[in-house]
């Protein structure tokens, strides 16, 4: 635990002033991925160990420089739940040998993108969690393959034009409800965030932290390199993701799954796809009306399903 | 041969640069390699690009270590080690360095006896949107210097390398990248061509047998927390933001909370900016509610930081 | 001290167990699966301490040992074949975190086509990958082996890990003679592991594994690794001369068999070397000067004891159980690099490929490979590589491609099945 932290996080008066994860990491300018890690680092603190996957975040360690207090291991693209495994269980092992002490105990955090989450690393998440492995996974989810330059991933949103998918209509799949997934083995806690909404995030956190077992977390990481958007905007549109409905935040514990941030009032996604590049091809040089509706119809179905629920209740 | 290396920062375009010069070389009959070199770092972050170009096959690959011309599309980066903007330049190489100094201010302040030429475009590209005509821009210039290339060569090589880009920005790199070709009329020519190390007499490349050394010592383990602050990712801003503290509400946590670099300390409810980290995403100046911080041009900023310097030392 | 009748498979689990090792990762596979059922029994009877996890796949098993070892624990895991490979990424990768384990390999060939039954192209492809490979000729050998291992990677000089690997069926299913050390000794042998720095631990942050840029830090790791690997043969042979004191049982990085006054020799790995010994002893009786010569030890490669046996022999033929495709015998190809531009008189180098996929060697082919190195060394002509293969397993094949093309050939109004047996 972050010794920052010492009481309930209730306000945003209660977030950290500084942050814990060292500066000076290779993270693009305005990298929406490392907003939130920062607002989970805080919360969790040194106490971990940070397993990584193949991703933009590898090259948050290039030897010698680690922004991390705690510590940190480097797998592969496909198997950081496994080397949570590994750790997870050599310290219990050594915890029962007594040949470490509770306080030399870690919290083992999986950190990976969405392509080895949605895509190559599915089936160790799976496996993690069917064997209730007792760890934190999370997802800077940039919605492609951002450190191979952005191209299509499994968490590639409906007609975003990508490197793999320049055409007019942009990427033709939908992006996977890996919250769905997740949700389906049952694990202890699975919950949306984004760095765009602090306060939600540090609860969320610390919430989980109280938890035993696989606790998951996608942090939607607006990125202005693949997204292509001025740096400057992450948090804007960040909050408009919210606003517009596009990234509900949700949680799911025993089955339940709560949405904690409703937007009443949702903006029209439009204002949240015409700030970035990857959708300029739905506005110039003419509106494609019939994706822009299509993806407003998606948004809209979702919430009314929800807001029908809440309703019922 | 010609050897020519771009140095700027990721998203300057240093790379199409590198491939435009590499095209326009081409279309003129020469043989050619061209190529980015990448590290871990993104936009902002120092990178270079190179080209190569003779007459005949070119049998010499990776990066140039005796440059014949050197082009530098962002002056900062000029004392930045890490850069190697620098490296392997001698009285031969040819320095064109994009800078609103004077060229007998870099020749004295680098201590150099080569050749300095400048070009000046750091009003047009204050907008972070215009970075990418730097580097078509640079081309220009440095098409001029070869000689060899005609500006009609460089005009197709322009179209063929942008052409995904659409007219609109086409067309404004052609006109910034003529300009610069037109400014370097008076240097037409003006690249040498470096000697090459000779078989008979060269620097040892001093090798050694590698010593054993332990996995404690040898493995690719970092034993100390946070030694990334050790980075100075503030050479990476080309925009600085700066906060006025008579605005500033002290709301505690809104610009530090959001700085995704985590480059802004809150002390007794006041902001400070780490400006050795700070990459100039200008998200605190984005998101600040009451509009207390502000974005100057980086190179301007510096500016005034050497007046202040100048003037407290008076 | 127990003598009885154990499996390759039981052997490598009691190896295990003897080792003391804390933690499992595993996944089955044909036909190594015996060995983690084995010690999933112990420990669920609890007969043994320790954890045995099943993990959803090999990449992520040796994904798991490694990060266990890296956190400082003993580790042992098992796989074969198409698992050796579908973890190989994590083979490099782990060997990297220079944090010491041990893994059993029970060599299979490789598909396609798919196979159940042994050779060594798995263990091959594993080769380069930074982990120590001991070859095991005997079921007592994979239990011994498997408790040198331990205390050979966790050597401060190596800090690696180690494959220790048996042949499946000829060694994991078959049942022979074992020594089983009692508990104590092999644990006063094997000894406890001091991780010193490896661990991942609250009071000492550690960033393990981590991105270098450019190819000087790099080289510079990697060749580490090397050096590291190269200090296994020094550490080999003193962990293996005091197991030989303690259990009785030599097991050097060179076994060589009436090799000293040979003329000719075999050069084999793992079980079917056996089968060479017996050649050996009935060539001898009919006049023959000929040996054996098998590394145990083959990474690191014991270049410098080869190049001593096989130093002013007349002719030596190597018999590769794999083949590295456009290049043949894997074996063969590393002899050679050892012993070109030694001094002295070059003997014959001659290449057999035998055993793939199980196929058997019978013991007039070893006596025909002896009597082609003969006729070579007194030639000077090196015979050009021969695949153990006779005109019988032709015909063989013939009847089987006869039923696969049936149906065409019917199609063909039976041309195609006269074109058939032309071929």
């Amino acid at each position: 635990m972050s010794e920052k932290i010492e009481k309930m996080i209730r306000s945003t008066r209660d977030l950290p002033s500084t942050h814990l994860l060292g500066t000076g990491t290779p993270m693009c300018a305005g990298c929406g991925g490392l907003e939130a890690l920062n607002g989970i680092y805080d919360i969790l603190g040194e106490k971990t160990v940070f397993v990584n996957a193949a991703g933009c975040m590898t090259l948050l360690s290039v030897y010698p420089f680690t922004p991390f207090r705690g510590s940190w291991l480097y797998t592969a693209m496909a198997s950081a739940p496994a080397g949570a495994q590994g750790i997870r269980d050599a310290l219990d092992i050594l915890l029962e040998q007594k040949r470490i002490t509770t306080d030399d105990d870690l919290e083992v955090v999986v950190l990976t993108g969405d392509g080895a989450a949605y895509g190559m690393g599915l089936s160790a998440t799976s496996g993690a969690m069917e064997r209730n492995l007792d760890f934190i996974y999370v997802c800077y989810d940039n919605e492609g393959y951002g450190n191979t330059g952005q191209q299509y991933s499994g968490a590639t949103p409906h007609a975003a034009k990508t490197a793999t998918s320049r055409g007019f209509a942009g990427f033709r799949g939908y992006k996977k409800d890996l919250f769905s997934i997740w949700a389906a083995h049952n694990p202890a806690y699975v919950a949306t965030v984004i760095g765009a909404e602090p306060l939600d995030l540090a609860k969320k956190i610390e919430k989980l932290r109280g938890m035993k077992g696989p606790r998951m977390i996608i942090a939607l990481s607006p990125c202005p390199t693949g997204w292509d958007f001025d740096p400057r905007e992450t948090v804007h549109i960040g909050q408009l993701a919210l606003k517009s409905g596009i990234w509900p935040l949700k949680e799911y514990i025993d089955g339940k799954v709560t949405h904690t941030k409703v937007p009443r009032k949702r903006v029209p996604v439009e204002d949240y796809l015409s700030l970035q590049g990857r959708f300029r091809h739905l506005f110039e040089p003419t509106r494609n009306e019939k994706l822009l509706d299509e993806i407003q119809a998606r948004v809209d179905s979702y919430w009314e399903k929800i807001e029908q629920d809440e309703a019922e209740k | 041969m010609y050897r020519i290396r771009f140095h700027g920062r990721g998203g300057q375009g240093m790379k199409t640069a590198s491939r435009i010069l590499g095209t326009a070389f081409f279309l003129e009959g020469y043989e050619v390699q061209d190529a980015p070199r990448y590290g871990a770092e993104r936009r902002g972050a120092p990178i270079f690009a190179y080209v190569r170009a003779d007459s005949k096959p070119i049998n010499e690959r990776g990066i140039i270590l005796n440059p014949d011309l050197v082009i530098v599309a962002d002056d900062s980066l000029v004392p930045v080690p890490a850069a190697g903007v620098m490296a392997g330049i001698t009285a031969h190489t040819l320095l064109l360095i994009n800078s609103n100094e004077e060229e007998s201010e870099w020749r004295h302040r680098l201590n150099l006896e080569c050749p300095v030429l400048i070009l000046s475009l750091k009003e047009e590209v204050s907008e972070r949107a215009e970075l990418p005509y730097i580097g078509a821009t640079c081309t220009g210039a440095s098409a001029r210097l070869t000689g060899v290339i005609s500006n009609r060569a460089l005009e197709q090589a322009i179209r063929e390398e942008l052409s995904e880009l659409g007219t609109t920005v086409i067309e404004k790199n052609l006109e910034n990248a003529l300009a610069a070709y037109e400014s370097m009329a008076d240097n037409e020519g003006a690249i040498t061509e470096g000697g090459l190390a000779s078989a008979d007499s060269y620097a040892l490349p001093g090798w050694i047998d590698l010593p054993f050394e332990d996995a404690r010592t040898s493995a690719p383990a970092i034993y100390a927390p946070a030694t990334s602050v050790e980075v100075k990712t503030g050479l990476w801003r080309t925009q600085r933001p700066i906060i006025d503290y008579d605005l500033c509400k002290k709301c505690w946590w809104i610009c530090g909370s959001y700085c995704p670099d985590g480059a802004i300390e809150v002390e007794e409810s006041l902001p400070i900016i780490d400006y050795d980290h700070c990459k100039g995403c200008l998200v605190c100046v984005a998101q600040c509610p009451s509009h207390a911080i502000e974005a100057i041009p980086e190179a301007q900023a510096q500016a005034l930081e050497a007046e202040t310097q100048e003037g407290e030392q008076k | 001290m127990k003598r009885t009748l154990l499996t390759g498979n039981a052997a490598a689990a009691w190896g295990a167990r003897l080792a003391n090792v804390d933690y499992i990762p595993s996944f089955p596979i044909t036909p190594q699966t015996e060995i983690i059922e084995s010690l999933s029994e112990w420990i669920d009877n609890g007969e043994m301490p320790g954890r045995l996890v099943t993990l959803e796949s090999e990449h992520s098993m040796i994904t798991a040992a490694g990060s266990a070892a890296a956190t400082g624990i003993r580790t042992f895991s098992a796989t074969s074949s198409q698992g050796l490979l579908y973890g190989m990424e994590m083979l490099y990768t782990v060997s990297g975190w220079r944090a010491p384990f041990v893994l059993v390999n029970v060599s299979r060939g490789l598909s396609s086509p798919i196979t159940l039954e042994p050779d060594h192209n798995d263990i091959f492809a594993a080769r380069d990958c930074g982990f120590l490979q001991i070859h095991c000729a005997s079921c007592q050998e994979i239990l011994d082996s498997i408790l040198i291992a331990y205390r050979l990677g966790e050597d401060a000089r190596v800090r690696l890990p180690v494959i220790v690997n048996m042949d499946g069926f000829y060694l994991s299913f078959t049942r022979e003679p074992v020594v089983i050390p009692d508990e104590e000794s092999a644990r006063e042998f094997v000894g406890n592991f001091d991780p010193e720095n490896i661990h991942f631990s609250a009071s000492a942050p550690e960033s393990q594994a981590v991105a270098v840029l450019g190819g000087g830090p790099y080289s510079y790791f990697r060749y580490e690794t090397h050096l590291a690997a190269m200090n296994g043969l020094a550490a080999y042979e003193e962990i293996a001369e005091e197991f030989g004191q303690r259990f009785g049982r030599s097991h050097s990085a060179v076994e060589s068999y009436c090799a000293d006054d040979a003329d000719y020799l075999f050069v084999m790995l793992g079980s079917f070397a056996t089968k060479a010994k017996e050649a050996v002893d009935r060539l001898r009786v009919c006049g023959w000067s000929i040996g054996l010569v098998r590394p145990r030890l083959v990474r690191p490669f014991p270049a410098s004891q080869l190049q001593h046996l096989l130093a002013d022999r007349k002719g030596i033929a190597v018999i590769d159980q794999n083949i590295s495709m456009g290049m043949g015998g894997v074996l063969h190809s590393e002899l050679a690099t050892a012993l070109y531009g030694q001094s002295g008189k070059q003997p014959i180098l001659a290449s057999f490929i035998g055993a793939l996929g199980g196929r058997d060697i019978a013991i007039e082919e070893f006596f025909e490979i002896a009597e082609v190195i003969k006729q070579a060394a007194s030639s000077g002509v090196t015979p050009p590589p021969r695949l153990l293969y006779t005109r019988e397993e032709l015909r063989e094949i013939r009847k089987l491609q006869a039923v696969a093309r049936a149906e065409r050939d019917e199609l063909n109004n039976n041309s195609g099945h006269k074109k058939g047996e032309a071929q």
